[in-house]
């Protein structure tokens, strides 16, 4: 049989990858080259960049690794959005490109860039430590080995998506928050801290707890949900966040953190008023003294400005209202009884 | 500079193992892990099956013993039996040690960690976390690590090692982000660097980076490897990037198919058919494609393999991984389509000669893990030894390691010899005249191999591939770097990756020449049966000259006298 008759048919095209390059010791800022290259259809991202690599530009600096979606190495922005370049193909890019034929390749966001395409990991790394996110065994190390915990298979499926997360960042790029304070604990350390304080072997449980309702860190998620839309392991990762937060709640009350607080003084604005008085809610959630300091100057350039809004009209009581208070009611009637049962379990 | 107590090369299971018992050993040594990429990002992530251990938590009559001889048998009775009594025995502890640090395995109904049936094991005894396995004991032992405070070097490339007469002084390394030439003192050097596969490029199912970086070193450095021409092929790697597709596609039933459409492997293994072992239906692939009923395609020939037929249901819910693998990396969905494959290199069972302790025979030297080479593969690996190997040897090398950094203190790493480093490494980048791209050598080399020291190999043959990796080693004398910056140059690492393959290249194609018999992977179409009489002994390989030269170890044996290996 001739070579002709088995040959595989591929479609081909010329695509362009917009890619942006830095290199500190030349650039004084980042900019963009374009490659255009010939590509045959079933064609990765990563595997167009290191053909760019080698016979066009062996300067374009990028990492990868396994080339096999499981080592994290190679994630980056591609046309906006932060995902693995080695599980991405050519063809599905170019369907969701602005341009026609031109894919946009950048560095991940919110992490401090290196050269072209590579960003420190560290910080991500740093956080990791800062917020114990190992199991701390409850059993002594000179025991390991002798005998196994029990974990039931509902204990297990409690963190086996969570244990999925390959460390690719590309959920820290995403993150709105992040963008605006880097200090933010970021929610790849919220996944991985939620996976460790629902393990059954870990002894820090509390002490984990306590480092993530500070500053910067469970409460300042705005649950935008850009995390859990841009993991590239499809990990629910807001189910973590939120699974942290009712922990917390549930261990500490609602008093020791403006987050908690934050959520309390909604729920009573709702239940109480119908609607939000967005006025009382920094003093309710941050206290006077704070408010005084961080808002007011802010208050008076508003008044300044006319830009204050009227007092809030009374919301006159709907029978919707009424339906919601009542099932409010009950909500948190049940709430309040779990947290009632808790220790005593 | 104050040395370092050990300095670990690598971070895969191994050496994060060995890093966290040296702390465990001697809490106040000064232990350094050295890793060109992030630890997390190691090869150990992509071991999907699962780890040895007779638990008996499933077989209740499984025992070490059994696991024991299945190891030897597997090995074609290579492997050294004192150290697959180690490995063995070790086996329950270190499972159960994870298991309390941590590692998230899959449970049994009775909350006990779950076991199933690999190949070539009597029991089922393959300790697993669904289908990522070593991605979560990766993740483990990375926690653990930073739980204890090792102290990492991310990013830096180890380079050669600092020796001083019969002992090492260091290692002298690269900072991957500045560019820097460093030396690091050391008592005690470990080397864990994973496999060598990855020199057949396109035809492995190896990371980009498992060049073999501690074997070479080690290499240059004297230390003998060993048993370097026993490259374990899987059947199935996608046709374009020889990324794996696993067993358990033709478990569920999958058909292998050839260009004329037929179910070859009724040629090869009428009964079993596409679930023949290993070694046999990659054989079998090879000969179809050798015989010209592949397909053919830009990316090299290929067969097919066929899952249409299981339907939609079934590959949704059983192969979810295999199936957005497929569509991923070759653009195809199985459901759809058969899925391109042919035989791809994925483990090298051979390494840097060590002894029960991952000591080499350079003083303060150790390897562990696919990076070395105890042996408790012999000439072929069964699945879920390899995770289980780097855990318990990593460990031994660990402790072993500790105990010694203690007792010596090594002569300082001259500042020439770091200079020296630094204007070599330069020369790539200013060579005269005529010079080489790496790419097209890299694929040279892949080529050469695959051809001529494969799957199947023959004297004729095997001494063309020798021939041109010494054309290739020459034409590497005038390779250029084009970037030339110090901030994170891939295109210099590259370069220094392609060195390491090309010297370990050798080994591999010298080993498969001289082994006149076939055992194993090693499979010799002119020296078609195992020959013990004149064969059951190891290879090993010194470096002299700028060539190996071969010598020649017992195989340890002990209570399994040798029989032959029938499935």
């Amino acid at each position: 049989m001739s070579d002709s008759t088995i040959q595989h048919h591929e479609d081909s095209r010329d695509v362009t990858f917009r890619v942006h390059r830095f290199n500190p010791q030349v650039d004084s800022k980042p900019y963009f080259d374009d490659y255009t290259i010939r590509l045959e259809k079933g064609i990765t991202v990563l595997r167009a960049l290191n053909y760019i690599k080698e016979h066009v530009d062996a300067s374009l600096t990028f990492r990868a690794f396994c080339q096999a979606g499981i080592c994290g190495s190679c994630a980056m922005r591609i046309n906006n959005m932060s995902k693995l370049a080695c599980t991405t193909q050519v063809w599905d890019e170019l369907e969701k490109s602005r341009e026609p034929d031109i894919i946009k390749v950048e560095p991940l966001r919110n992490l401090p860039l290196i050269k072209d395409l590579v960003v420190e990991m560290d910080p991500l790394v740093d956080k990791m430590k800062s917020y114990s996110n190992w199991v701390d065994s409850k059993m002594s190390e000179e025991n390991w080995g002798k005998k196994e915990f029990l974990v039931s298979e509902a204990e297990f499926l409690k963190y086996d998506k969570a244990t999925d997360c390959i460390l690719c960042a590309s959920c820290v790029s995403e993150c709105t928050i992040l963008r605006a304070n880097r200090e933010y604990v970021s929610p790849a350390v919220l996944l991985k801290s939620y996976r460790m304080n629902v393990d059954s072997r870990d002894s820090i449980h509390e002490q984990r707890l306590a480092g993530l309702v500070k500053d910067h860190g469970v409460w300042d998620c705005t649950h935008c949900y850009r995390c859990q839309e841009s993991c590239v392991k499809h990990i629910p990762i807001m189910d973590a966040i939120h699974g942290i937060r009712e922990d917390a709640i549930a261990e500490r009350g609602t008093k020791d953190t403006s987050g908690a607080r934050h959520a309390e003084a909604f729920m009573e604005d709702i239940e109480k008023k119908g609607k939000l008085v967005e006025a009382t809610l920094p003093i309710r959630t941050n206290g006077v003294v704070w408010t005084m300091k961080n808002l007011l100057p802010m208050a008076f350039k508003m008044v300044l400005k006319r830009r204050t809004p009227p007092p809030p009209p009374l919301v006159k009581s709907t029978k919707d209202i009424e339906k919601f208070r009542a099932e409010f009611k009950e909500m948190t009637g049940h709430v309040a009884k779990d947290h009632a049962k808790k220790p005593g379990e | 500079m104050k040395p370092f107590d050990i300095v670990i090369v690598g971070g895969g299971g191994a050496g994060l193992y060995a890093a966290m018992e040296a702390m465990k050993t001697n809490p106040g040594l000064n232990i350094a892990v050295l890793s060109k990429i992030y630890p997390n990002r190691s090869h150990t992530s992509a071991a999907q099956g699962g780890a040895n251990a007779s638990l008996a938590n499933k077989a209740k009559d499984d025992t070490v013993e059994m696991h024991i001889f299945d190891t030897i048998k597997g090995s074609d009775y290579l492997a050294d039996q004192d150290a697959v009594e180690v490995l063995c025995s070790e086996a329950p502890k270190i499972i159960r040690e994870l298991e309390n640090m941590g590692t998230p395995w899959s449970r049994m109904e009775d909350n006990t960690i779950a076991q199933r049936p690999f190949g070539g094991a009597g029991r089922p005894r393959c300790c697993y976390c669904a289908d990522k396995t070593g991605h979560t004991i990766l993740q483990t032992l990375y926690e653990q690590c930073l739980r204890k405070g090792v102290i990492f070097f991310n990013e830096y490339f180890a380079l050669d090692l600092s020796v001083d007469g019969s002992r090492s002084r260091g290692l002298i390394a690269m900072n991957i982000k500045t560019g820097r030439i460093e030396a690091f003192p050391a008592k005690t050097v470990i080397f864990a660097t994973g496999g060598y596969a990855k020199m057949y490029w396109n035809r492995s199912s190896n990371a980009a980076g498992n060049t073999g970086d501690g074997q070479a070193i080690a290499y240059r450095a004297g230390i003998p490897l060993k048993d370097m021409e026993f490259v374990q092929f899987h059947p199935t790697g996608l046709r374009k990037s020889g990324l794996l597709v696993t067993e358990g596609a033709r478990g569920e039933g999958g058909y292998l198919v050839n260009a004329l459409g037929e179910r070859f492997m009724s040629r090869y293994a009428p009964e079993k058919m596409e679930l023949g072992p290993r070694d046999l239906v990659s054989r079998s692939l090879e000969t179809e494609i050798l015989e010209g009923r592949g397909f053919d395609s830009p990316a090299g020939k290929y067969l097919h393999l066929d899952l249409r037929h299981l339907g939609a249901d079934l590959i949704k819910s059983r192969l979810p991984q295999i199936r957005e693998m497929c569509m991923y990396f070759e653009g195809v969905d199985p459901i759809d389509e058969p899925i391109p494959v042919r035989p791809t290199a994925h483990y090298s069972m051979g390494g840097i000669d060590t002894d029960n302790f991952g000591r080499t025979v350079m003083e303060g030297v150790y390897a562990a893990g696919e990076c070395g080479c105890v042996s408790v593969h012999g000439a072929n690996r069964l699945g879920g030894n390899s995770l289980l190997d780097i855990l318990v040897f990593g460990r031994i090398a660990g402790r072993a390691a500790a105990e010694e950094a203690g007792k010596f203190n090594p002569a300082p790493i001259s500042e020439s010899e770091v200079l020296e480093k630094e204007q070599e490494l330069r020369s790539f980048m200013q060579p005269s005249g005529h010079y080489e791209r790496y790419g097209s050598l890299r694929e040279e080399l892949g080529q050469t191999l695959g051809l001529n020291v494969g799957i199947y190999r023959e004297a004729s043959k095997i001494r063309k591939g020798i021939e041109d990796l010494v054309a290739l080693k020459e034409r590497f004398s005038h390779v250029r770097v084009f970037d030339s910056s110090d901030v994170y140059n891939t295109n210099l690492l590259q370069v220094l990756e392609l060195r390491n393959m090309l010297d370990l290249a050798e080994t591999v194609a010298a080993g498969a020449l001289v082994r006149e018999e076939s055992r194993g992977s090693h499979t010799r179409t002119d020296f078609p049966t195992r020959d013990d009489a004149n064969w059951h002994k190891h290879t090993t390989y010194t470096l002299e000259e700028g060539r190996p030269k071969l010598g020649y170890k017992p195989v340890v044996m002990g209570r399994y006298e040798l029989q032959e290996r029938t499935y």
